[in-house]
């Protein structure tokens, strides 16, 4: 089987693109093309592995997300699901990742507004139908609909605007 | 005509082949050809018959002698009759065993004799009926263009050409009977006569047109029916696919274009695809002359006719899709392995990307997925029947160090295959609906069209994929113009079609 990095669509062997999404099933089609970003800020210990674009999660043990204008960076550890939202201690639904100390509320992030989820050897992000949407890498998503992440990508919920780097 | 056909190149082997090497060689094509393993594969039961008489002729020594003879004299034979040449591309030579079915595919490529563009003279002669819809939609401007395009492609025959006029609406009615093209003048003035009014239905012209083609059905001719509808025909598309069926043994080809955007373009795919002929789209009433006009051209150019891929597999291999991608882009109907390809253009080839499953768990060493023979007559030949057999080798092998990247004309081929793929399975996704997946199919379509800079047909997907989220529903004419465009990809030229309307539809009545 070949998971598509495109989209985690499963796609039978010896097929050259994925049938869901269009996406180049090659291997190496991306590790091998696109080369290393040098991050622009230093990020410690973790950022000296860190490869830009590539959707394996094999060897990942956290997610370092870097919200816009925020000097620390939040680390994260990998499970099956974290969801991104505000606290509020009336919601019946608690995120995971409470955003309020970023500004959530002014930037319009919903209670429950995405979540990453681990699927096989991928990261997929999907917005939880939030009031303001969520993008990835400038493109709107789709609500309830999973996109698989890649070291480096840009998310954007609401106008809250974070990079995630994938750290071994 | 199996005497006909060279018994050595049907075994693959060489014309010096001894007794053993000929029972040998038999052994190993029959194993896999035998209608007991292959008990619904038409073209692996119509192989195994060809391979048997070959088989047969070699091993009665006073026939193969007799033969051996004749192949000789053929030899000096210096004149050289015209042939076609057959290429057979796969996406691997090496195939890594696994646990799991994986997916092969071969491109197969069918060029015309370097030397067809010398044959001056027209060596096709057309036998062509035109099946018109007179049904009332097609009242006004439609109806005028269709005359004109009949009378301009009038003008373009000849006296050795053979042309008849079927019109229909409930019923059909004979305008020309199959007749040469020698009065031209009463011959146009019938066609004015034309006027529109009634239902639509397409078996009844197409019958007729069946008729009237088989008058002068011919091994020299091009017997074709060119189809033009704007409308649905209810109640009666079994009955029309039947006939296309028909057509194809006979050597009839039937091409399908749909006028404006009311008409069933998965009918008129399944027609045309059937018989080898093509099915387009015209999207405004301005282009139908050219359109006419431009498949009547193609038509004269025909270097072989009846040109037929039969693809045996292997009892453990399915064939599991079919698609012409030149000279016209065009779904292919695989039923029994027997694929109807029509003409071969005097100076394009035919080329068709076959998609294949294989078995899981496969042992190491040399084996085949398919024995393909293409068939055809060439025009310009005394004895018009010509063949190729390709028998790809594959290597099962565990070995990963040879690193092979498929061939940059199946990729090529395949990455705009697949965007023509993605619009059926958002059309697949609504036919279910699934509102959700069909836009997220319609988004996936539009990135990848962006990505090759085709802007404008990825903002028509673009908002297509709105207009299902919000109606739940395509346009019919975004619907067509996704489906054909993307087709048109295809075809790795600018599209025929002009877009933009050049006249506007306007009701005389």
């Amino acid at each position: 089987m070949i998971t598509c990095t495109y989209c985690g669509h499963i796609n039978r062997p010896g097929l050259l693109f994925c049938e869901e999404c269009g996406h180049t099933l090659l291997e190496g089609g991306i590790d091998a093309t696109v080369p290393t970003k040098k991050l622009e800020t230093s990020l410690g210990e973790f950022s000296a592995r860190a490869t830009w674009g590539s959707a394996s999660v094999k060897k990942i043990s956290s997610i370092v997300m870097r919200i816009r204008d925020v000097s620390e960076p939040v680390v994260l550890e990998l499970k099956d699901r974290i969801v991104f939202g505000r606290l509020e201690p009336s919601s019946p639904r608690q995120p995971d990742v409470d955003l309020t100390p970023y500004g959530a509320l002014e930037k319009g992030v919903s209670r429950v507004h995405a979540a990453i989820e681990r699927s096989d050897d991928v990261l997929t992000l999907i917005d939880m139908g939030s009031a303001n949407g969520t993008n990835l890498n400038g493109q709107r998503l789709t609500p309830n609909q999973p996109r698989v992440l890649r070291d480096g990508d840009e998310i954007r919920f609401g106008k809250l605007i974070a990079n995630l780097y994938f750290q071994i | 005509m199996s005497t006909e056909k060279n018994p050595y190149k049907l075994l693959g082997i060489p014309e010096d082949a001894s007794l053993e090497d000929i029972k040998a060689a038999y052994r190993k094509i029959a194993r896999r050809l035998h209608p007991d393993v292959n008990p619904n594969n038409v073209a692996a039961q119509a192989q195994f018959q060809d391979v048997s008489n070959a088989h047969e002729l070699l091993t009665n020594s006073s026939r193969k002698a007799a033969f051996d003879l004749t192949l000789k004299t053929k030899k000096v034979d210096p004149d050289g009759d015209y042939f076609f040449t057959f290429q057979v591309v796969t996406s691997k030579q090496i195939v890594y065993p696994l646990t799991e079915p994986q997916v092969i595919y071969m491109l197969a490529d069918i060029h015309p004799d370097p030397r067809a563009d010398e044959i001056k003279q027209r060596a096709s002669h057309l036998n062509l009926t035109l099946v018109l819809d007179q049904s009332n939609s097609m009242t006004g401007a439609r109806i005028e263009r269709v005359k004109v395009a009949a009378h301009q492609i009038i003008d373009g025959m000849s006296e050795n050409d053979i042309l008849s006029v079927v019109v229909f609406n409930d019923r059909a009615e004979i305008i020309i009977p199959a007749t040469r093209v020698t009065d031209k003048p009463s011959l146009k003035a019938k066609v004015s006569l034309i006027s529109a009014s009634g239902g639509t239905e397409i078996y009844q012209g197409l019958s007729v047109g069946m008729s009237q083609v088989k008058q002068y059905l011919g091994p020299k001719l091009v017997n074709h029916i060119i189809l033009l509808t704007d409308g649905h025909t209810f109640g009666d598309q079994d009955k029309c696919l039947e006939l296309a069926n028909k057509a194809a043994l006979d050597g009839v080809g039937i091409s399908a274009m749909g006028l404006g955007h009311d008409w069933n373009d998965k009918f008129l795919d399944e027609l045309s695809s059937r018989t080898g002929g093509a099915s387009s789209f015209i999207s405004s009433v301005g282009s139908v002359v050219k359109f006419m006009n431009e498949h009547v051209r193609n038509l004269s150019n025909s270097f072989a006719e009846r040109m037929l891929l039969s693809v045996a597999t292997d009892p453990d291999v399915q064939l599991e899709s079919a698609f012409k991608l030149s000279p016209h882009p065009q779904p292919l109907s695989i039923e029994g392995g027997n694929i109807v390809l029509g003409s071969l253009p005097k100076n394009r080839p035919i080329s068709v990307l076959l998609q294949f499953q294989v078995p899981p768990n496969m042992p190491e060493g040399q084996r085949h997925f398919a024995r393909l023979v293409v068939n055809g007559e060439i025009l310009a030949n005394t004895n018009p029947q010509f063949y190729i057999v390709r028998d790809p080798l594959f290597e099962i092998s565990k070995d990963t160090t040879v690193k092979q990247d498929p061939p940059t004309s199946i990729l090529d081929a395949l990455s705009k295959l697949t965007l023509y793929r993605l619009q059926e399975r958002a059309q697949d996704a609504l036919d279910k609906g699934d509102i959700n997946e069909a836009t997220r199919r319609l988004e996936n379509l539009a990135t990848r069209l962006f990505e090759m800079g085709k802007n404008d047909l990825a903002n028509e997907a673009l908002t297509e994929a709105k207009r299902v989220t919000m109606t739940h529903q395509l346009s019919t004419g975004g619907r067509m113009t996704i489906k054909y465009q993307t087709r048109h990809l295809l075809a790795n030229e600018v599209p025929v079609e002009n877009t933009k309307p050049v006249e506007s539809e306007k009701s005389e009545s």
